[in-house]
């Protein structure tokens, strides 16, 4: 039988090897003979299965599949009594046959021009040219690691770059021209730069911004008729883009982010997850795009010692746990998945989907993501992923269900060429026998499996049982069997022949003596009749865990469901309105869905609420205060992946708020100081920054949750020692500006260019309307301009339409770009830091900024050496809108404290100082309409605190984001404890595991975000 | 002809003081003149204990008296200062700082704290203390007069000094030349980049470079009984840890990096040992007490150093010592600590709010400090015959809402509480009031 297949392999590799179009060299193949494998189990789909089954193969093709076929004569025909035959598996995540990137040395010099030397696109992280097909090389190592593990087919591409070209999708024989099913397959962009050692991007927010911009320039490329400039980057992409988009994710939030970048440009994209979609799966689901999920599930972590083990986080404690259950969770939630063999080696891969199997998966679901979905989400379901006829015949021969414990794969089949992974006439030959031997008889018990048995023997003496160790050798059908019978003799040994199925063992020996004699042994029990009753779900199944509660944020501190917005009747407190009404001795102050609904004294529930029926929750503040949130109008906490795009003078295109990240800890610990708002502001590594976002700090909300509905745009401008690189080492030295003298150039140069943008648009849009019915009919319509997201953001400001947060330490600089801003003829916003602004308070007043400030910082860079503490309070004596700002984890939850130090440092009232936290930055967001004060009709975002808001003794008690309460002192104490137990619960499951003193601690890798923090951050 | 050589004095007199006030250095204050009476108000006397009602008084730089207002005769004293509604307290004390090594961060002309090499136990910080720093007046403004001064970087960084905050010259400002010797314990894990996972990993080198420190204890000790002409400086810096003048400071966080650091001092029969950080060092409170080994409690302004960690761990890190019985006092180290080391009363106000007792709040930038420092016979309390180094503040000294220091002495030196910030202030609120912009 085996000898067969080999040559039938032989066979068709032969006739493969006979290219149509190629020069004959030899005496052709007419491949004439059909295969036809009979009484099998046929999984002709994920979800067909046929009993007693024929499956015909011609020609590397399904000729015909089911229970009623006719084999034609002059076929070779197969039994494949009890076997399974599948559908074998495609996987669409693969680098298979791929080039090796070519990985420039790091050097310290920047590089901020492309190295690409011919007419491609100006960034080298846009590979589109790249040609899987073309760079296609078999690699059989490769190939048969992927053929073990049941694959077929896989879709490969490189993964270098942020677009990444087209990949291809091959079959895993070894014939390249009849495996290359589709040569431009899809195309592929992820978020990483990969090999490129360009600067720009160097964040998160820059690979998004490159993305959009390269898109919308691919838009114009197709169409503008004035175009002078070849660009074979943008070609090769619009080319691509009828192709299936593929997007090399990662993270659940980067699932949802290139969700929105699709959204954009129509584009629906299959997302390469990384197996933790089961954390955010409804946001998930809503993408409407298939995702490609690993089953690499982690490895435990060694949590031996108990102090070390701290490293281990809670989320990544729980994520160990709950893996397996992702596919379940997927499937359950009806998001269409396809399974990718990723970072699994081995029988790891086979093993992990036993896991997903075992943890909720359905098994015929899964077989679907492994077959059918893959095949379809790449447009080759006429080719690959079921057994109908006409397709590829690339299956796989089972000894049973294939995710079934201890099931064997024999052979997987490739477009009609055979590999044999296990040979699958090998019999099995494990049992009890009784063993006569030189007149003696023998229990011998052989266990094992495959190539690998061995036996040992007993022998009944009298009332004793003697057990003797014995070798036994199994090659084939052929076995050798040595043992001492006593301790006395010598070595037996016995050569011989399998029968019957392993039921009779027969042969000749030796003994120590060298007499010969014959020898036979009687299979009396195959001692598997347990494992073989049923087929069942793999062992240890627990579907409880894919029930179990998800907690939002997925680590400490996080809960089940959002808090409610409860109403809330808060008494006897004492109120710091920050309004008129300044101060309210026994106030109370009363929230009701999301807002402010009465503040004072007395308040009355039947003349509120005439016609309702409320039920406040009552909360008697007697001996506390109640102030307003506190809202930060500097901070850089709940950002991914980069703070700072300082690769350009200018990168106005870039936006925070499409790089946050709602899992930051530092969300519910300065909700714990009282914050409720924060605005994310880009960095100051360049003149112009990027897009800021406004966020509430609504711990467990997904990250557009987080934004503020309809907040006024934000875009971040910087001054000084950081945009002129100063303090960045001896090789920074070459990019504009250095000086404070080019950054006023920076901006004069960016506003005239946004103006004419601004006015080329005009123009267009104006002509748009003039036309006449005739050009209109015969489509002499105006050139469209060139969509630039740089000069967009920037001519918004130049229109009053986006508003400036300027970093600024030095009188001259802001005095410089306020005569830039007059101009231009818009006002600046907000300086923030303005470190120096006491000195110019009056010109500041004059142009209509306001200021945004440290308490007390100073010192750390030469321009802030004439910083001065009392900065905040001499400018609110000057009449200036100023705010206290952190810039600074830790010490935005401690605001209030360093408003109380503008009391300390020049004298400002307590009312006033607390305003520098709440009303004032309200104001210089332009949210004080909803933010900022206790009024009636604001948001209901406050805090009660244990003491005077202004004293280093105050603590927050509660703390309310839109009338929800997002920190409470006890309820913390209650989530300290339950965080302890989960976190023994899962590591007493942990030390259980076999593997657990594999892997170490992973160290916690959060990043401290300052105005100065300047990484690469999305190199590979 | 003498007319105009006695204007002409008279101008270049003037021309020097105006020089003097133009530099915005204030000027290091005589030696105290006269016995003066501070009447009145609570004095937190450093040790746990206050007196409300109180009177303290000092001679020669020496606190003379110290009780009830009651008990003294306001008449007998030659200068009496109303501290009625008011506070008195030590002066209080930084330990672990850069303070005067450091002018602005990000020149590196002005960086003077970390020295090249390993083990550095010659090097001095008490030589290299800027006394015109323009930092240290601002530090001062805010009752903080003195500081341990000391060398970082390495694995030995150097020998710290004690030094006072107003001082003509480095020598003057000295309270402690050399009062102990800083080990970095090194690290035992570090993060290590593999197939894009960050893993923790125990440093290759840890076991080596703990051999290092061993064998370089034992060469120090068995140096200090050799009778040889010749000197190596190292060894000779080391010499007081062994007869208990000088301690050890080891800056440490891990438990296992703590718990190894206390197997030396018993190795080594070190007399005093500190630990300075410390964030793990309430898991190990009782080995900590029961050794005898105190804490620099790290800056209570700090995050937690991990998600699960409670959000006010390093608030109450503190109360955590205090309730085990460790001997512990606060430290400002960390980023912008120099300018920062102004904050260090509230540091104590936060230890305050998250459980201590305000005298032990007190206490933890005073008494305990001194005695960790080895200075409490002569500082960090308001007792009678300690030197006269104290501060008064209008409002509670450990909140920044209150806080305003009024007076301060050191050793009865009546200190220039001005600095440069103030008179920027003062010259841009002037400015603004002659233009008419500002109202007065």
């Amino acid at each position: 039988m085996r000898l067969t297949s080999f040559l039938l392999a032989l066979f068709i590799s032969g006739i493969l090897n006979a290219q149509e179009t190629f020069p004959t060299t030899d005496v052709s193949d007419k491949e004439l003979v059909m295969h036809a494998f009979v009484h099998c189990t046929l999984h002709i789909d994920w979800e067909t299965t046929v009993e007693d089954a024929t499956l015909l193969i011609h020609r590397g093709r399904i000729v015909a599949a089911g229970a009623d076929v006719e084999i034609p004569e002059g076929t070779v025909v197969e039994d494949l009594q009890g076997k399974h035959i599948y559908p074998s598996f495609i996987d669409l995540n693969s680098e298979y046959g791929m080039p090796a990137t070519n990985r420039q040395e790091w050097k310290p010099q920047p590089q901020y021009e492309s190295n690409e030397k011919g007419a491609y696109g100006w960034n080298e992280s846009l590979k589109c040219d790249f040609s899987a097909a073309r760079a296609f090389v078999p690699q059989e190592e490769a190939a048969t690691e992927y053929r073990n593990k049941g694959f077929g087919t896989v879709l490969t591409h490189r993964e270098d770059g942020i677009m990444r070209g087209t990949s291809c999708l091959v079959g895993l024989g070894t014939e390249v021209h009849r495996n290359m099913l589709i040569m431009d397959a899809a195309a592929h962009s992820s978020f990483r730069k990969g090999s490129s050692r360009q600067k720009y991007p160097s964040s998160l927010m820059g690979a998004i911004a490159l993305l959009r911009q390269t898109l919308y320039d691919a838009e114009w490329y197709a169409t503008a008729e004035d175009r002078r400039d070849a660009n074979i980057t943008l070609e090769t992409l619009n080319r691509q883009l009828e192709l299936v988009q593929f997007f090399d994710a990662g993270d659940k939030w980067d699932v949802l982010r290139a969700d929105r970048l699709g959204d954009e440009f129509d584009i629906q994209y299959v997302f390469q997850g990384n197996g933790d979609e089961y954390q955010r799966l409804e946001d998930i689901r809503q993408t409407g795009g298939a995702v490609v999920v690993p089953v690499n599930f982690p490895a435990a972590y060694d949590m031996t010692d108990p102090y070390l083990s701290r490293m281990v986080s809670l989320t990544e404690l729980m994520h160990w746990e709950q893996a397996p259950a992702n596919i379940a969770r997927l499937l359950k939630a009806e998001v269409p998945i396809a399974i990718t063999s990723e970072g699994t080696k081995g029988d790891q891969f086979i093993g992990n989907l036993r896991k997903a199997i075992s943890a909720g998966a359905d098994e015929a679901a899964v077989l679907k993501a492994l077959t059918m979905t893959p095949a379809a989400l790449i447009h080759a379901e006429h080719l690959i992923g079921s057994l109908e006829p006409g397709k590829w015949a690339s299956f796989l021969v089972c000894s049973a269900p294939v995710f079934d414990e201890g099931s064997i794969i024999y052979e997987n089949w490739i477009q009609g060429q055979s590999f044999v992974l296990k040979d699958k006439s090998l019999v099995d030959i494990a049992g009890t026998y009784n063993l006569t031997v030189n007149g003696l008889m023998y229990t011998m018990n052989v266990s094992g499996k495959a190539e690998k048995y061995s036996a040992a023997l007993e022998q009944i003496q009298g009332a004793d049982t003697l057990k003797i160790d014995a070798t036994l050798a199994r090659d084939r059908d052929y076995v050798n069997l040595r043992f001492k019978p006593d301790s006395l003799s010598g070595v037996m040994r016995l050569n011989g022949t399998v029968y019957m199925e392993s039921r009779i063992w027969e042969g000749k020996g030796q003994l120590a003596d060298g007499t010969w004699m014959d020898w036979s042994a009687v299979r009396q029990d195959t001692g598997k009749g347990k494992d073989r009753e049923g087929r069942g779900t793999p062992t240890g199944s627990d579907t409880t865990l894919q029930e179990r509660p998800i907690v939002y944020p997925f680590m400490a501190y996080g809960r089940d469901s959002m808090p409610g917005q409860q109403t809330v009747w808060i008494r006897n407190a004492t109120l710091w309105t920050c309004e008129e009404e300044g101060i309210i001795e026994k106030g109370e102050i009363l929230i009701h869905n999301g807002k402010i609904a009465a503040v004072g004294r007395d308040i009355n529930l039947e003349t509120l609420f005439p016609r309702q029926e409320i039920d406040p929750v009552v909360i008697d503040a007697k001996g506390k205060h109640v102030t307003p949130g506190i809202i930060d109008e500097h901070s850089h906490i709940a950002v991914t992946r980069g703070v700072n795009e300082g690769t350009q003078m200018s990168s106005a295109e870039v936006q925070i708020g499409t790089a946050l990240n709602p899992e930051d800890i530092n969300i519910y610990r300065q909700l714990s100081g009282g914050v409720t708002c924060s605005q994310l502001l880009h960095g100051s590594a360049n003149p112009i920054g990027g897009q800021s976002a406004l966020i509430k700090l609504r711990w467990g909300a997904s990250d557009r949750e987080l934004l503020v509905e309809d907040a006024a745009p934000f875009i971040k401008f910087a001054l000084g020692e950081n945009v002129k690189q100063s303090n960045w080492g001896d090789f920074e030295t070459v990019r504009f500006p250095q000086t404070r003298m080019g950054v006023e150039q920076v901006y004069y140069e960016l506003f005239l260019r946004a103006a004419e943008y601004d006015r080329e648009w005009r123009t267009y849009k104006e002509s748009l309307l003039k036309l006449t019915r005739k050009q209109r009919k015969n489509a002499e319509l105006p050139v469209m301009p060139r969509r630039d997201l740089e000069l967009e953001a920037l001519a918004q400001i130049l229109k009053g339409e986006r508003f400036i947060t300027c970093h600024s330490y030095r009188q001259d600089e802001i005095n410089m770009l306020m005569h830039v801003a007059d101009s231009m003829g818009f006002t600046l916003n907000t300086f923030t830091h303005i470190l120096e602004g006491y000195k110019v308070a009056d010109k500041m007043k004059e142009h209509g900024a306001g200021g945004s400030t440290f308490s007390d910082w100073w010192a750390y860079k030469f321009e802030v050496k004439d910083a001065i503490p009392h900065n905040a309070a001499l400018l609110t004596h000057m009449g200036i809108t100023t705010a206290i700002n952190s810039d600074d984890a830790e010490m935005a939850r401690r605001l209030n404290q360093e408003a109380a130090k503008a009391v300390k440092y020049g004298g400002l009232d307590e009312e006033e100082a607390l305003r520098l936290v709440t009303l004032n930055p309200a104001k210089l967001l332009h949210v004080d309409d909803r933010m900022g004060s206790l009024s009636v009709g604001k948001d209901a975002d406050l805090v009660i605190w244990s003491d005077h808001p202004l004293s280093v003794y105050a603590r927050a008690e509660q703390t309310y984001v839109d009338g929800r309460c997002m920190y409470d002192l006890e309820e913390d104490e209650r989530m300290r404890a339950a965080i302890n137990q989960e976190r023994s619960r899962i590591i007493q499951l942990m030390l259980d595991e076999p593997s657990g003193s594999k892997r170490q601690p992973r160290a916690r890798h959060s990043r401290h975000y300052h105005c100065d923090s300047e990484f690469d951050e999305i190199t590979d | 002809m003498q007319k105009m050589k006695s204007l002409k004095r008279l101008i270049l007199v003037l021309l020097a003081f105006a020089a003097a006030h133009l530099a915005n250095a204030q000027t290091p204050a005589p030696a105290q003149k006269g016995r003066i009476l501070l009447l009145g108000g609570t004095a937190h006397l450093g040790t746990g204990d206050k007196i409300e009602g109180a009177a303290v008084g000092f001679e020669n730089g020496i606190i003379t008296f110290v009780g009830s207002e009651k008990n003294v005769t306001p008449a007998e004293w030659d200068e009496v200062i109303d501290t009625h509604e008011k506070h008195i307290y030590p002066g209080f004390i930084a330990p672990n700082s850069q303070l005067g090594l450091m002018e602005i961060e990000a020149v590196r002309a002005t960086k003077d704290y970390a020295e090249v090499g390993t083990f550095k136990p010659h090097i001095r910080s008490a030589i290299a203390f800027n006394t015109d720093s323009e930092i240290t007046p601002t530090v001062r403004s805010n009752g903080v007069l003195m500081g341990q001064i000391t060398p970082a970087g390495g694995t030995i960084s150097g020998t710290s000094s004690i030094m006072q905050f107003d001082a003509w010259n480095w020598e003057d400002a000295i309270v402690v030349e050399g009062d102990g010797i800083h080990l970095n314990w090194p690290l035992v894990y570090h993060k290590h980049r593999q197939d894009g996972q960050v893993n923790i990993q125990k440093i290759k080198t840890y076991e080596q470079q703990l051999q290092e420190i061993q064998s370089y204890f034992q060469q120090a000790q068995a140096y200090a009984k050799l009778n040889s002409e010749t000197v190596d400086v190292r060894m000779e810096a080391m010499k007081g840890l062994w007869d208990g003048t000088l301690a050890l400071y080891v800056h440490a966080d891990d438990v296992q990096q703590i718990t190894e650091a206390v197997a030396l001092k018993k190795q080594f029969g070190i007399a005093r040992m500190v630990i300075v950080g410390g964030y793990d060092s309430h898991l190990v409170a009782d080995m900590l007490r029961d050794n005898e080994v105190a804490v620099m409690v790290r800056r209570t302004h700090t995050l937690p150093r991990y998600a699960e960690d409670d959000v006010d761990l390093p608030f109450k890190l503190p109360k955590l010592l205090e309730d085990e019985g460790v001997l512990y006092c606060l430290e400002n180290s960390g980023s912008m600590s120099e300018m920062g080391t102004r904050n260090l009363p509230f540091l104590a106000g936060t230890a305050v709010a998250y459980g201590l007792t305000y005298e032990q709040g007190v206490k933890a930038i005073t008494y305990n400090t001194a005695r960790i420092l080895g200075i409490a016979d002569r500082l960090g309390s308001i007792e009678k015959g300690k030197e006269a180094t104290l501060i008064v503040s209008d409002g509670d000294a450990l909140d920044m809402r209150t806080n305003h220091i009024s007076h301060a002495w050191i050793n009865g030196r009546t200190i220039d509480l001005d600095n440069r910030q103030e008179q920027l202030y003062r010259k841009y609120e002037s400015k603004y009031k002659r233009e008419g912009t500002l109202e007065e």
